[in-house]
C-alpha cells in the first residue's frame, strides 16, 4: 500500500490548499470532529476546520468521501482513536443542522 | 527486386506487414475489404493483431489506440468510411499519432457507386477533419505502388508523426497483375521508426520540440508516462488554453510538414525530358490509375507527332507546387485528367496562377480510356 | 502511516477542475486505492477517458493516459489492449459518453468480452456542457434541452451490459466508497470485460434545477433510488420500478476473454503457409 508518514499525534489533518468547501466531510463525520469556518479567501467563503480532534474515531469516512484529496486520517497503528461518545454524536447532529458551520458559542 | 502476381488490395496488405505493421483494425467496405481479409491472415502469422471492428469509427479509433501505444498501425476504407473517420483523424493530427489510412476510392458522394472507380476523395484527403493541420496524402499510380506507397507511408507517418493517407482506387485495388516490388531485405533495411527519447523520464517533454519538428512520442508502458489529448496541450501533453502555447502548437503542426516538403515530394515525369516550351507541346497532369491511360495516350500522341508528356504527382498533398509552377510556366497547353470534377485541377490553377488549364473529367464510375485522352488533346489544343 | 495518494496523482495538475463536492473526485480516489491494493505498476496501467467532466479523469492520474474523442473510449482502449494484452486498461466515461454516442462501442466491448474495465460515471446528465438530457436522465427531470421535463425513457445500463455479453457487471454509488473500492478491485482482477455503473452526483448541473442543489441532497436522492441486489430481488415488480440494484450483478469467471482467444488465432497461423509467404516470391529479378 502506498503510504506516507502522518504528522505526530494527529488523528486527522487537512490540506487547506485543496479544500473546496463542499461540506461533504462534515456531513459524513459521525463524531462532530469537523465543521466549516468562515474563510473570506476561499472561493465559497468557507474552509474545513478540525474542531474536536480528540473525538475522532478513525472511521476515515471524511477521507474516503473527500473528492479533492484534502483531508487525511492516520492509520490505527499510529494513533489511538477515541470511541464514539454521545456528546460527540449530538455535536455532529447540531453541526449538520447548522448548515455544517461551526456552532457559535 | 521480386516479381509477384497479385491485386492492389493484397499488395497493400503485404506491404503493411513487410513494413513492420503490427496492428490493423478495419470494417468491411467495398472496394477495400480485401485488404482486411488478406491482412487478417498475414498479421497474426507475423505476431500482430488484425481485428474487424463494429464500425468505421471503431476501426480508426482502435488503430490510433494501438499506434498511441507504440505499434505501427493501419486501417483501410473507402470514401464513406473516410467521412466517418474524419473526427478521429483530427485527433491523430492534433495528438501527432502516426498511422496509415488506405482509401480505395470508389464512386461518390455518399453511397455512390460502391463497385466502381473514381478519384472523388482527393479534395477530402487534403482536409478530412476540421481545423488547421496539413494532411499528407500519397496516391498509388500502378500495382507496384500499391505496395511501395504503403511502405513509404509508414516511414513518413513515423517521420512526421501524423496520419498518412494512401489513396488507391477500385481499378487498382481489384487489378490483378504482375508487380515488381523491392526485396523484403531492402524494405526492412529502409524502415525508419519514430524518434524516441531515452533520457530521464522527469525530463521528457513529448510535445516540447522545435518549431518545425514533430512530437517525440515514446511507446506506452516503458517508463515514460504522458498524456494524449485532442485539446490544445502543453509540452507534456496536458490540456491548456494558454495563448502562446496554443499559437505555437498549431503553427508547429503546419510548419512540421510545410517546412519539410522536400522529404515528402515524389513525382513521376513521363516523357517530359524533351518538353522545352515550344509551340504545340502538351503537358498532361494525372495521378492514380488514370495515369496508366495517360501514359498510353501519350505514346499514341507522340506517334501522331504531338510532343506530350505526363506530370504525375505521387505525393498529392502537400502538392508539388514549385514543380507544377515551373512546368506550367514553360508549357502552354496543360490538360488535367481526373475521375472527379476539377479536384486537383483547382490546385494546379492555384499554384500556377493560370485559369486556362484544360480538363477531362469523368464521374460516372467508368475509367477514362487512352482514346478519350487523345481525342481531348486534339480537340482543345 | 496514512494513505499516500500523491504517488498516483499528477500533482502539478491539482486541484482538480471539478466542482466542489463532485463525485468524480471520490471515484478517482477509489480507483487509485483499488489499483494500489492490487499492486499494479504505474507503467503497466493505461487510463483512457472520453469527453465530459469524467473525461478529465485521465489528466490527474500518473499512468499512461489518453483523452479520446466523445464516445470512442472503448474503441481506443480495444486497440491499446489488443496491441498490449498483458497490460491493464481502464476506461472512464460518463453516462452520455458510454451509453449515447458511445453506446455501440460499449455494446461491442461487452460482446467481445475483452479484458478492459469500463467505469461509467453516471451522474444522470451531460454535466460539462450544461445539463442536457442523457440516456440515464430520469423522466420528468428538468434539463436544459427539455425544460418542460424530460420525456425520454431511460434504460438500465447494467442490463444493457449484461445482455451485450460483459462477464463482470456491477453497480455502485459513491455513497459507500469502501464498497466501491472493493467492487473495483474485484472487477479489475477479473479477466474479461468489467462494466461498472457508478452513480455519482452532479449537483451543479443536474441537482440544482431539480431540487437537489447541494452534494448532500443529490447523494440522498441517489440513496433513495438504489438498493442492494439481495433486497432488490425480494421486491415486487411495482416496487422495483425506478429502483436500481447495487452490487455485483453478473460475474462469469468462465467466459472466454478476447485477447486469449486471439492468442489461439496467432498460434493457428504460425507455421501455417499463409496467403503469401517469402516462398511465393520465387522469381528474383
Amino acid at each position: 500500500m502506498a503510504t506516507v508518514k502522518a504528522p505526530a499525534n494527529t488523528p486527522v489533518w487537512v490540506d487547506e490548499s485543496r479544500c473546496k468547501a463542499c461540506d461533504i466531510c462534515v456531513s459524513v463525520c459521525p463524531a462532530g470532529v469537523l465543521a466549516m469556518r468562515p474563510e473570506p479567501s476561499s472561493t465559497l467563503g468557507a474552509m474545513v476546520e478540525i474542531i474536536a480532534p480528540e473525538d475522532c474515531i478513525g472511521c476515515s469516512e471524511c477521507e474516503l468521501h473527500c473528492p479533492d484529496f484534502a483531508i487525511f486520517v492516520a492509520e490505527r497503528s499510529e494513533y489511538k482513536f477515541a470511541k464514539l461518545s454521545k456528546e460527540a454524536k449530538q455535536r455532529a447532529q447540531a453541526i449538520k443542522e447548522n448548515n455544517y458551520r461551526i456552532l457559535s458559542a | 527486386m521480386r516479381e509477384i502476381i497479385s491485386t492492389g488490395n493484397d499488395l497493400a496488405a503485404i506491404a503493411a506487414v513487410d513494413a513492420g505493421c503490427k496492428f490493423f483494425a478495419g470494417y468491411p467496405i467495398t472496394p477495400s475489404s480485401e485488404i482486411m481479409h488478406t491482412i487478417s491472415d498475414l498479421l497474426p502469422a507475423a505476431g500482430g493483431v488484425a481485428i474487424q471492428m463494429e464500425d468505421e469509427i471503431a476501426g480508426i479509433a482502435a488503430t490510433i489506440g494501438a499506434a498511441m501505444s507504440g505499434k505501427r498501425a493501419m486501417t483501410a476504407t473507402s470514401g464513406p468510411g473516410m467521412s466517418l473517420k474524419a473526427e478521429n483523424l483530427g485527433l491523430a493530427q492534433m495528438a501527432e499519432v502516426p498511422i496509415v489510412v488506405v482509401d480505395v476510392m470508389r464512386g461518390g458522394p455518399s453511397t455512390g457507386l460502391p463497385t466502381r472507380v473514381s478519384q472523388g476523395d482527393v479534395r477530402q484527403a487534403r482536409n478530412p477533419s476540421h481545423g488547421d493541420y496539413r494532411s499528407i496524402t500519397l496516391c498509388a499510380g500502378n500495382l507496384a505502388e500499391c505496395y511501395t506507397e504503403v511502405v513509404r507511408a509508414f516511414n513518413l507517418a513515423d517521420r512526421f508523426m501524423q496520419p498518412v493517407i494512401v489513396l488507391t482506387d477500385e481499378t487498382l485495388g481489384h487489378m490483378h497483375g504482375k508487380a515488381i516490388i523491392p526485396d523484403l531485405e531492402e524494405v526492412k533495411a529502409g524502415i525508419k521508426p519514430r524518434k524516441r527519447f531515452d533520457g530521464d523520464p522527469k525530463d521528457y517533454r513529448p510535445y516540447g520540440v522545435g518549431p518545425d519538428e514533430p512530437a517525440v512520442l515514446n511507446p506506452m508502458f516503458e517508463g515514460y508516462r504522458y498524456h494524449f489529448t485532442g485539446l490544445h496541450h502543453d509540452s507534456k501533453g496536458f490540456p491548456t488554453e494558454e495563448i502562446e502555447t496554443c499559437r505555437k502548437l498549431i503553427q508547429r503542426l503546419e510548419d512540421k510538414v510545410m517546412k519539410h516538403t522536400d522529404e515528402l515530394e515524389l513525382n513521376e515525369e513521363f516523357m517530359c525530358d524533351d518538353l522545352t516550351g515550344e509551340e504545340g507541346e502538351v503537358l498532361i497532369i494525372a495521378y492514380g490509375s488514370v495515369s496508366l491511360a495517360a501514359k498510353e495516350a501519350i505514346r499514341h500522341l507522340r506517334a501522331d507527332g504531338i510532343k506530350a508528356g505526363l506530370f504525375r504527382p505521387i505525393t498529392l498533398w502537400p502538392s508539388p507546387a514549385k514543380r507544377i509552377k515551373e512546368l506550367t510556366d514553360k508549357i502552354k497547353n496543360v490538360l488535367c485528367v481526373e475521375l472527379n470534377i476539377r479536384q486537383y485541377t483547382e490546385e494546379v490553377e492555384r499554384v500556377s496562377s493560370r485559369l486556362d488549364i484544360e480538363g477531362l473529367y469523368k464521374v460516372n464510375g467508368r475509367a477514362i480510356s487512352p482514346y478519350e485522352i487523345v481525342t481531348k488533346v486534339k480537340e482543345v489544343f | 502511516m496514512a494513505y499516500n495518494y500523491d504517488k498516483y496523482l499528477r500533482l502539478e495538475k491539482m486541484p482538480t477542475l471539478w466542482c466542489w463536492g463532485c463525485g468524480d473526485g471520490v471515484i478517482l480516489k477509489a480507483v487509485i486505492r483499488a489499483i494500489d491494493a492490487l499492486g499494479w505498476k504505474q507503467d503497466d496501467v493505461c487510463v483512457v477517458s472520453g469527453i465530459g467532466c469524467s473525461g478529465r479523469f485521465s489528466s490527474y492520474v500518473d499512468f499512461n493516459t489518453v483523452h479520446t474523442t466523445h464516445g470512442r473510449t472503448v474503441a481506443y482502449a480495444t486497440g491499446i489492449k489488443l496491441a498490449n494484452p498483458d497490460k491493464h486498461v481502464i476506461c472512464v466515461a460518463g453516462d452520455g459518453d458510454a451509453m449515447a454516442i458511445g453506446g455501440n462501442h460499449t455494446i461491442h466491448g461487452c460482446r467481445r468480452n475483452i479484458d478492459i474495465n469500463l467505469i461509467m460515471i453516471n451522474n444522470f446528465i451531460y454535466g460539462l456542457t450544461n445539463s442536457q438530457t442523457s440516456p440515464t436522465t430520469p423522466q420528468g427531470m428538468w434539463t436544459v434541452s427539455q425544460k418542460a421535463g424530460n420525456i425520454d425513457p431511460t434504460f438500465d445500463s447494467c442490463e444493457v451490459a449484461i445482455a451485450s455479453g460483459a462477464s463482470f457487471v456491477a453497480r455502485e454509488t459513491i455513497l459507500n466508497p469502501k464498497k466501491l473500492e472493493k467492487t473495483l478491485i474485484k472487477g479489475f482482477q477479473h479477466k474479461g470485460f468489467a462494466f461498472f455503473d457508478i452513480m455519482s452526483n452532479c449537483h451543479i448541473n443536474f441537482g440544482r434545477k431539480n431540487k437537489m442543489g447541494s452534494a448532500m441532497e443529490n447523494l440522498a436522492w441517489i440513496d433513495s433510488i438504489t438498493i442492494p441486489k439481495a433486497k432488490y430481488d425480494k421486491l415486487t415488480p411495482e416496487e422495483q420500478l425506478n429502483k436500481f440494484p447495487t452490487g455485483v450483478l453478473k460475474y462469469d469467471e468462465n467466459a472466454k476473454e478476447y485477447c486469449e482467444m486471439y492468442e489461439e488465432i496467432k498460434k493457428a497461423h504460425q507455421g501455417k503457409r499463409g496467403l503469401i509467404t517469402q516462398d511465393d516470391f520465387e522469381k528474383k529479378i
